[in-house]
């Protein structure tokens, strides 16, 4: 593990790291946030589309800074958690905490320009963060929670191609070096 | 411990952060979510954001459907207009076909109340191209055994006559032409005269003394003594008169619109009709009569005639039927003018056999009509 990340710790330098205008990452999950509570008054197609995890993987990957993404998870989670109605602060929290650190640390080891490794990225660490929810909400809250359903796939389809789209959006707030 | 800490300081935030959260869970679990304070900073930043977007966003929606509605308002506009332009050509053809039944059944009716009188239906469906010849053409001709001098009618009174019969078509000369001429009565005073045409749309009544009283709206019938019209039949009534030499200038409105003449009955005697009683179903055709008075003070050879015990004819009634035995050319005096300036014919006088009702549009024309 110790030399896995020292590895990592390795790549990081080697690996171009991505630096955005002032206010852009918390304006970007701030308006994620935001059309993500719009958008579900205008249909449950929303839903479909995860965008606070979206914002929480690039700024992750593009930062490859895990404790920054880190915290950039733990603050989209809470901010979510708290916009809801009916669940507990801390539930998407405590996901997106580890999804934001997973994201920042397989950015700093891994290609993640190209659509085809976002696709995937976007993929695993939806269900990831799935799982996570999951978990928590049967081991903390003793709710029944499905780990995989066909509804799940379908979501992480959508949510990993919007994901392409988006972060080839998001590429254009980056600032050049 | 703090070599580790400090070599795995990434791995122990985040175990830290997911442990305050796992810790601010069950807080959260055991006083059962009172977590008020974050929600409400959460939403105290997000709603004002997102009741702007939420604005901005009907607004824009708003304008845009507005736009769609305004598109879709003009289409609407532009399709209920060619659905009332379509509406009202089809209340128009409807109105045409409601005139025409509304006609037909008042001819209906007239033959329904005169069975006595040989009548047959015709269409007018033509006119004169000379303007200052009051002539139609109608659709019925001497193959309908129609021929010249027969009278021609509808039920609100009289039209004309046939001055040329043609195989299926025959001309009708109307009764306010110049070489018209009527033979008629005031149905009050029974005083005799000669309704001519003058070339206006209104013919006058001429050979009526300025001594004899004759005031607006008194009423026109034929006399029957030019051998054309049956006796009885409304002409018109008076509009004005006016003194002059030797005789009234009196204008009279024709009962029949000869303007707007589209369906007329010819008919094919000169059998006078029975005027209808009080109580039965009357006819403008047939207005209620006075008694006839066996001698008018205006009329002596009226008065002789009824003396002999002769049908009173007035004098220039008489001279009207002298006059159906003249070659048919204007009088030359005013004293004894013809009613007709036309040739009579002879075989007016005779009833023709009539063609059956069942055949002629009278009959077959209403029933279409409420069919429609």
């Amino acid at each position: 593990m110790s030399s896995m990340l020292s590895a990592g710790a390795h790549n990081e330098s080697n690996v171009e790291v991505h630096k955005y205008y002032g206010g852009t990452v918390i304006g970007a999950a701030f308006l994620a946030l935001l059309f993500q509570a719009f958008l579900h008054k205008y249909g449950r197609w929303a839903e479909l589309i995860d965008l606070p995890l979206l914002v929480t993987i690039y700024f992750g990957v593009s930062k490859r800074n895990p404790v920054s993404g880190m915290f950039l998870g733990a603050l989209i989670g809470i901010l979510q958690d708290a916009l809801g109605h009916d669940g507990p602060i801390g539930m998407y929290g405590i996901a997106k905490t580890i999804i934001g650190y997973m994201a920042s640390s397989v950015g700093a080891k891994i290609d993640t320009e190209h659509p085809a490794s976002r696709f995937g990225l976007v993929f695993i660490l939806f269900h990831l963060h799935q799982a996570i929810l999951a978990v928590t909400e049967r081991a903390l809250l003793n709710r029944p929670a499905r780990f995989f359903t066909p509804r799940l796939l379908l979501d992480s389809v959508i949510t990993a191609a919007a994901g392409v789209l988006l972060f080839s959006l998001l590429d254009r707030l980056r600032r050049q070096s | 411990m703090v070599g580790i800490f400090s070599r795995h300081r990434s791995l122990a935030l985040l175990a830290s952060v997911v442990l305050a959260q796992l810790l601010l869970l069950a807080f959260q679990i055991k006083r059962d979510h009172d977590i008020r304070l974050i929600r409400y900073w959460a939403v105290g930043i997000m709603s004002p954001v997102e009741r702007g977007g939420t604005w901005g966003f009907s607004s824009i929606r708003g304008i845009w459907t507005g736009y769609i509605d305004l598109h879709n308002a003009r289409k609407e506009n532009q399709q209920l207009r060619a659905e009332l332009g379509e509406l009202q050509l089809r209340n128009r053809e409807l109105e045409s076909q409601a005139n025409e039944a509304q006609r037909l059944s008042a001819m209906l009716s007239f033959h329904e109340a005169h069975p006595e009188a040989p009548i047959l239906a015709a269409q007018v469906i033509g006119a004169s191209a000379d303007s200052t010849s009051h002539t139609l053409f109608i659709n019925r001709g001497t193959r309908d055994h129609i021929h010249n001098n027969m009278a021609v009618v509808t039920p609100d009174g009289v039209v004309g006559k046939i001055v040329e019969a043609f195989p299926s078509t025959s001309q009708v000369l109307l009764i306010n032409d110049r070489e018209s001429g009527v033979g008629a009565l005031f149905a009050a005073s029974r005083t005799h005269g000669v309704v001519k045409g003058s070339g206006d749309p209104d013919p006058r009544l001429d050979y009526i003394v300025n001594d004899e009283k004759v005031k607006p709206g008194d009423v026109l019938l034929t006399s029957g003594d030019d051998r054309i019209f049956p006796k009885g039949l409304l002409i018109g009534t008076v509009v004005d008169s006016k003194p002059a030499l030797p005789f009234q200038l009196i204008h009279v409105q024709p009962a029949a619109r000869l303007d707007r003449l589209e369906d007329v009955l010819v008919l094919l005697s000169q059998q006078e009709f029975e005027p209808k009683k009080a109580g039965e179903a009357s006819f403008p055709l047939i207005p209620d009569a006075p008694p006839e008075p066996t001698a008018s003070a205006t009329d002596p050879s009226a008065a002789t005639a009824a003396a002999a015990g002769a049908k009173p004819v007035s004098a220039p009634a008489a001279a009207n039927a002298n006059a159906t035995n003249t070659t048919g050319t204007a009088g030359t005096t005013a004293a004894a003018p013809p009613a007709s300036s036309t040739k009579p014919n002879d075989s007016a006088a005779k009833p023709h056999a009539a063609a059956p009702v069942q055949n002629s549009p009278v009959a077959a024309k209403p029933a279409a009509a409420a069919r429609q």
